[in-house]
């Protein structure tokens, strides 16, 4: 294995949490009324291909230190343009939704590289301005999209469990996993998380990837929102903010630090696939709706308490207290011997 | 009158770096006047001034963050325009600034290579971990490429920010005040390694305010002073720090004056017992009269910081027994520390001091909000006069009570930082971590007699310092840790430099006598 591909410490932590679930899910029928078989799995990885690429493009901007609130309007705008311009050449729709995201992207990186402006003000006004164009295009009415040859295709199951969706999903991840892995590019967004103005001192071109970082997070979302209005076969206005509740709790399973500085999309991918295990495990056993946002919430309690600081700290000093109590680690023998002070 | 105005290397001896008559003017002030200097190959040269001397106008125009107003900078004679930082690191001349360079996030090596436009696109992962060794070694650090750099301390931090430049061939390295937050055995590191790069034929520009450094690194040192250059000569000839002192400030610093009621009880002060703060301090036990002040001191990492934030209620984990004129006070509860009567000033100024974007007189009142309101509205005439007041107790100009305080420099900073802790009848016991970081003498001995007036006034005063001179200057006790416990407590007329700094490291020669 190359050995940036070896994960330690903190970076590790999505991957387990990905195996455990992995393993409670397998073991369910055990426990609980239901079974689990590949219509399961097929279905987590339906619900990877709908909302992944939401977390991967919030994901982006939370690594480089920023938050991009857009990325629900951008999803339902993407999903809407494809609908639209798309009847004739699907790609063509695509390629106009990816477009929209990329000026979408600029515009945001720009003001806010630029000008040195945090992302929640210029976000927040481009999620409530592009919702207002998304309402224009669609006229408040949800869109349908007419090429049902399309539609099939990308549910169409490609073995057994995947379908033509969930793989383009799954090759965009490994893609930008290839690039945090491979480049230096992925260490420089890294850099810009963890301390700005270090690494604009080093030499690292901060605007540029602040701008291109914005540019791919609109792009990616936009091309997410026309994947999934294709395979449902119409697009609405009417999804706000749900998918930016779960792409950022996608965001912070897979190891994505709100401080930025932390995060690869390969732990953002086992964030999307926690969530889309736990949703479906709820399913599976019958659980009211509430159930999930009550095991969804506390589950990430439990994770953002276990990546807290202070946590770690505490159990360190918890570990030099019984140290103390043993003798002090920091004692030099002779001061010991003589009994400190005077 | 100058010495020698214009800084010259050796005769002889071909300069790597010119500056010739350069200078800067900010709005109304003349930041660097006509200065000149000249640095040769393997050559070390101190930058000295008190704080507004021009150092820092100097150093950004040699780092390209500020543009000169006329002059002219050359690399070996041959003229050059500093565009930007990159722009100079690319041309030889990069800083290490107090302030590191570095993403604490990522590996050692990942920093070293930050922003290295040498290395192609895709990553060779086998390739750059050995061009990290071989960086590594050059600078004797013994540290895996791909540990993480939270992991590092802060001189082995400094280590690699050193090696980053040296891997990009910098000829001249500029160290601006390197040893601020070092222990003395990462200074000595530090200090072998820059004598290690000289001997390649790099040369450093060290600026510092700590003049014993300067004149044991340095081969020749240059003083500014008000913006001019008045001074260059080599260390060799500069018998004590006197004499730099004397180039600085352009006179005599009188000696230090002790307070009349320095070590004359007032209250019954601070009592502090088996104080613990995990894994810093074991066992802490100390008492400090009222109008006392007592000088804490030992290396980085023994334990004095984390006294201080202990008993200003900010380590969560502290434990053991605190009472200030005789009233208990809860430790960990930074609000019940303030209401008891204790006020703490950070070593961090910027980071846990000053609100950098606010006015002087802001910052001035801001601990002093609740006495000059009525009924949750701020008394607007009695907060413009508390400033004003205040303002002339700490020795500010005046007329830039409305300048937000991110334009002072570091010893004016420290000074408003100071004052809101100070002249508070509120105030029993005043907690002071390095209280002159980063400041000059002269701004010192300002900031000494605050402290000495606190005093004065009854207030219990325990202040921190890594620097024996101020520690010998301002105490009237000296206590000394080491590895989290006190290893010796003295009058101040009981002990010297060389006692406390055998205390200090534990020195073998110390220990004999402590037994």
């Amino acid at each position: 294995m190359p050995d940036i591909l070896r994960f330690r410490g903190p970076a590790l932590r999505p991957f387990l949490t990905l195996a455990v679930f992995a393993i409670a899910f397998a073991l369910l029928p055990q426990y609980a009324t239901g079974e689990v078989g590949t219509a399961n799995i097929a279905n987590v990885l339906t619900s990877f291909a709908g909302i992944g690429l939401v977390a991967l493009a919030l994901g982006l901007t939370m690594i480089i230190g920023e938050y991009d609130l857009s990325v629900s309007s951008t999803y339902l705008l993407g999903g809407m343009l494809a609908v639209k311009t798309g009847g004739d050449s699907p790609v063509l729709g695509a390629a106009i939704a990816v477009a929209a995201g990329l000026l979408v992207g600029f515009v945001q990186g720009v003001v806010i590289a630029k000008l040195r402006m945090s992302s929640i003000p210029v976000t927040l006004g481009g999620f409530i301005a592009l919702l207002g164009l998304v309402y224009v295009l669609s006229n408040s009415k949800s869109v349908n999209y007419s090429d049902l040859k399309v539609t099939l295709g990308l549910n169409e199951p490609v073995l057994t469990v995947f379908t033509e969706r969930s793989l383009i999903a799954i090759g965009i991840f490994l893609v930008l996993a290839g690039v945090f892995a491979f480049t230096w590019l992925g260490r420089d967004v890294r850099a810009i998380g963890s301390d700005r103005k270090a690494a604009r001192t080093s030499g690292v071109r901060v605007d540029r990837i602040v701008i291109g970082t914005f540019m791919s997070s609109a792009a990616i979302s936009c091309f997410s929102g026309a994947l999934l209005a294709y395979s449902l076969a119409y697009a609405t206005p009417n999804r706000t903010v749900a998918p930016l509740v779960f792409a950022t709790t996608a965001a912070l399973l897979g190891g994505v630090s709100l401080s930025g500085g932390r995060g690869n999309p390969l732990g953002i991918g086992c964030g999307v696939l926690c969530l889309a295990i736990l949703n479906e495990a709820l399913a599976v056993t019958g659980s009211a709706a509430y159930v999930t946002y009550l095991v969804t919430g506390g589950l990430l309690l439990i994770v953002t308490i276990v990546d807290a600081p202070h946590l770690l700290r505490w159990w360190r000093t918890t570990k030099a207290a019984e140290n103390l109590r043993a003798g002090f680690s920091g004692r030099p023998p002779a001061e010991a011997a003589t009994g400190g002070a005077r | 009158m100058t010495e020698n105005a214009t800084a010259q290397p050796a005769a002889g001896t071909q300069p790597l770096l010119s500056v010739r008559h350069v200078s800067k003017t900010y709005g109304a002030v003349r930041a660097l006047d006509d200065a000149s200097l000249e640095l040769a190959s393997g050559e070390i040269l101190g930058l000295c001034g008190h704080n507004g001397a021009g150092k820092s106008t100097l150093v950004k125009i040699l780092t390209g963050q500020v543009h000169p107003d006329g002059g002219e900078i050359a690399m070996r004679d041959a003229p050059v325009e500093l565009r930007d930082p990159l722009d100079a690191q690319s041309k030889g001349l990069a800083i290490v600034d107090q302030e590191l360079a570095l993403a604490p996030d990522l590996s050692v090596e990942e920093n070293l290579f930050l922003g290295n436009f040498d290395l192609s696109l895709l990553r060779r992962p086998g390739a750059v971990r050995r061009r990290a060794r071989d960086l590594l070694s050059r600078i004797g650090l013994a540290v895996d490429p791909r540990s993480p750099l939270e992991k590092l301390s802060i001189g082995e931090r400094q280590l690699i920010e050193i090696a980053r430049l040296v891997g990009r061939d910098a000829r001249v390295l500029i160290l601006d005040e390197p040893t601020a937050t070092l222990s003395e055995n990462e200074i000595e590191r530090v200090f072998a390694v820059v004598r290690e790069l000289v001997r390649e034929g790099r040369s450093t520009i060290f600026v510092s305010h700590r003049l014993d450094e300067v004149l044991d690194l340095c081969d020749r040192v240059t003083v500014l002073r008000d913006g001019r250059i008045v001074a260059s000569r080599s260390t060799a000839d500069i018998a004590h720090r006197q004499e730099l002192i004397k180039m600085m400030i352009g006179r005599e610093l009188p000696p230090p004056q002790r307070s009349e009621a320095a070590g004359v009880a007032v209250g019954a002060g601070a009592a502090i017992a088996g104080l613990r703060v995990p894994p810093a301090v074991a066992d802490f036990s100390l008492n400090v009269e009222g109008g006392q002040i007592v000088g804490l001191t030992g290396q980085i990492g023994s334990g004095t910081s984390q006294v201080l934030r202990a008993l200003a209620g900010l380590e969560p984990d502290a434990r053991g027994g605190f009472t200030l004129d005789g009233g208990a006070v809860r430790l960990g509860a930074p609000a019940a520390a303030l209401r008891a009567g204790v006020a703490f000033a950070s070593n961090d100024r910027k980071g846990e001091g000053l609100f950098l974007e606010k006015t002087v007189e802001d910052n001035l009142v801001a601990t002093r909000l609740d006495s000059l309101s009525r009924l949750g509205f701020i008394r607007g005439g009695a907060l413009r006069e508390t400033a004003r007041r205040l303002v002339d107790f700490v020795k500010v100009d005046g007329d830039r009570i409305g300048d937000t305080v991110e334009h002072f420099s570091g010893g004016n900073q420290q000074k408003i930082f100071l004052g809101r802790c100070l002249d508070r009848e509120d105030v029993k016991l005043l907690l002071l971590d390095e209280p002159t970081r980063g400041v000059d003498v002269a701004g010192r001995a300002e900031i000494h007699q605050l402290i000495r007036q606190a005093a004065l006034a009854g207030v219990a005063v325990l202040f921190a310092s890594t620097e024996l001179d101020e520690i010998l200057d301002l105490s009237d006790r000296v206590v000394t840790m080491f590895g989290g416990r006190i290893v010796a407590s003295l009058a101040r007329e009981e002990t010297n430099a060389a006692l406390i700094s055998a205390d200090m490291t534990m020195s073998h020669e110390r220990k004999e006598v402590a037994l």
